[in-house]
């Protein structure tokens, strides 16, 4: 079973889920939840079930088993369209009506998801949103970051208290991105639940509480860091001055069985020892090495991303007993 | 009913923004608008030739007077009336043949412009979505006969024998213009709104829908060739059957949408 469980109380849930394509598996036995105030990433390669697995979890498409459940309730033909607005999907393209100025497009949807005072709220939107000096341009006419924003903005009309991003800032230039970031890191302060699939790893270190790597089924779920901790063990980097070889022996009198030494820095795995940092640092100040900083070590997210890909492709190509 | 009217309104102003999709409309209603009186009043003014002169027109003509309504018009009035009321189907016809591009794009459009997604996780139903697109295509539709019907009638009173007008404002026209055109534009839209829901071809949907103006245009020949009268009671009838059509049809719309194919399928 592939499986991720959150810290809080999860606003939506998937147990097992399952789906096919005719002979083609898309998503297998897939388990997850997520809570309020969570940003869960899911990352995976193109065509690991990414976006199926959130329009799964926002009803546009049955799982083929399994289950998917909104504040505690399955969803269902006969529940779907009531629970959808709990729920704000943003597609991967923003599909605005490019002939319709913003403020129709949001207008529409807000009619569309049966708001009271739908023309209040899209004025609200459309502050909230900074994009009153466009409200009157049509979507054709908008960048690329723009149509992002008002995508957003629809998705939020209804104030769903859980968000499905897919890829919400694929495309967008390095400005655009960040403000959809920060957007989204206030949609979590704000207590939503939000689900993110991208496949920007950076981002994902930014902003995401959790991550899950999908590829059809779940190879790993975790924060960013527990994940590196895992692949990599927790190690931490000391510079100091002058040659750091001559400081190795000190080490390994303590027990630190892995330094690795470039020029003045050395680094070292602290989950494979039995001391603690003060511990190596006063082994070191004893050896006579003058400490200029102990900073910790973190491997990039691609190469956990990576790490976690491979091992997987080589247990699926490993021959069976 | 808000789902629907928010979706119609929606393709309103984007017909409105892209007045060239109802063009094709509106060529073939001018066609049709214009070609019976280029056949009852502009061919026998520049031939100098009455139409009652001819001995065909005669016998259509005396039969066409016998009706109430018609007594009182001169032998030429009865030609023209019975002639601009033969071809109301065809006018009736022209604005839906038109729209077919309208209905033939509504679902496949919203595909290929990716907008069908995000419209599909709203709370809207099968229903609401195929109503909303059907009048979408069938409003201007309506729009455009209206128009039409009003040129029509204007136009006989301006060039016509006097009193033909009248005749086309009787219960007859009326009915054949607002309520089996309409009807009938009904079924072919939705035919033509339902296979674009099954295809990833807007043309498909525009060949198919197209099926349904085969039949009325030929009750339009059959009236030509006198075998057969749109009287009121006819016209009531086929409108009955028509309802019945159209609310099958709405049926096996709603069976024949398959959401999931339509996002995970067409590419």
């Amino acid at each position: 079973m592939s499986s991720i469980r959150g810290n809080v109380s999860p606003l939506i849930r998937a147990d097992h889920l399952t789906r096919t394509f005719g002979a083609r598996v898309a998503v297998e036995d897939l388990s997850l939840e997520v809570g309020g105030g969570e940003i869960l990433a899911l990352l995976g390669p193109n065509g690991a079930g990414k976006t199926t697995t959130l329009r799964m979890l926002a009803g546009l498409i049955a799982p083929t088993a399994g289950a998917v459940s909104v504040h505690g309730e399955t969803m269902d033909r006969s529940t779907a369209a009531r629970l959808r607005g709990h729920i704000g999907l943003l597609t991967e393209a923003p599909g605005l009506w490019e002939r319709l100025t913003v403020r129709e497009n949001l207008l529409v949807y807000a009619r569309l998801q049966g708001l009271d005072a739908p023309a209040t709220r899209v004025e609200r939107a459309l502050d909230l949103f900074e994009i009153r000096d466009r409200a009157g341009d049509l979507a054709a006419e908008l960048s690329k970051g723009l149509k992002q924003r008002v995508a957003l903005a629809r998705t939020l009309l209804h104030n769903p208290d859980i968000l499905l991003l897919d890829e919400p800032t694929s495309g967008l230039d390095p400005e655009s991105a960040r403000d959809v970031r920060e957007l989204v890191v206030r949609l979590r302060e704000e207590g939503r639940a939000v689900l993110l699939s991208t496949h920007h790893l950076d981002e994902v270190d930014r902003i995401a509480t959790r991550v899950a790597v999908l590829s059809t089924r779940l190879i790993a779920a975790d924060t960013p860091a527990a994940l590196r901790g895992q692949l990599f063990g927790v190690r931490v980097r000391i510079t100091v001055t002058g040659d750091a070889q001559m400081y190795v022996s000190a080490l390994e009198r303590i027990g630190v069985p892995d330094v690795r030494v470039v020029d003045n820095v050395m680094s070292i795995d602290l989950s494979q020892i039995p001391a603690d940092i003060p511990a190596v640092v006063r082994a070191l100040v004893g050896a006579g090495a003058e400490i200029e900083a102990v900073t910790p070590e973190q491997p990039p997210l691609e190469d956990v991303y990576l790490r976690l890909l491979s091992d997987r492709l080589a247990t699926q190509h490993e021959p069976r007993a | 009913m808000n789902r629907i009217a928010a979706l119609v309104g929606k393709d309103l102003a984007d017909l409105r923004r892209h007045p060239g999709l109802f063009w094709p409309a509106g060529l073939t209603a001018a066609i049709a608008l214009v070609l019976p009186f280029v056949v009852a009043i502009v061919i026998p003014r520049l031939t100098g030739e009455l139409l009652s002169d001819s001995s065909d027109f005669q016998i259509a003509a005396e039969m066409y007077r016998s009706q109430s309504g018609a007594r009182d018009l001169d032998p030429e009035g009865a030609i023209q009336a019975w002639i601009l009321q033969q071809f109301l189907p065809l006018l009736v016809l022209a604005p839906v043949a038109g729209s077919m591009a309208i209905a033939a794009a509504s679902v496949v459009g919203e595909k290929q412009a990716r907008t069908l997604e995000p419209l599909l996780a709203t709370p809207i139903t099968t229903f609401e979505l195929l109503a909303a697109k059907v009048l979408g295509a069938l409003l201007p539709s309506i729009a455009l006969t209206v128009v039409c019907f009003g040129c029509y009638v204007g136009l006989a009173a301006a060039v016509a024998r006097p009193g033909v007008f009248w005749i086309l404002l009787g219960s007859r026209s009326l009915a054949v213009a607002f309520l089996l055109g309409p009807l009938a534009a009904l079924a072919a839209l939705q035919l033509a709104v339902c296979v674009s829901s099954r295809t990833n071809d807007a043309r498909s949907a525009q060949q198919i829908g197209a099926l349904v103006i085969l039949p009325l245009g030929g009750v339009l020949v059959a009236q030509l060739t006198g075998s057969f009268t749109l009287t009121v009671p006819v016209t009531l009838s086929i409108a009955a059957a028509l309802l019945l059509f159209d609310a099958l049809l709405m049926w096996i719309g709603i069976a024949l949408f398959d959401r999931e194919s339509i996002l995970t399928r067409w590419k």
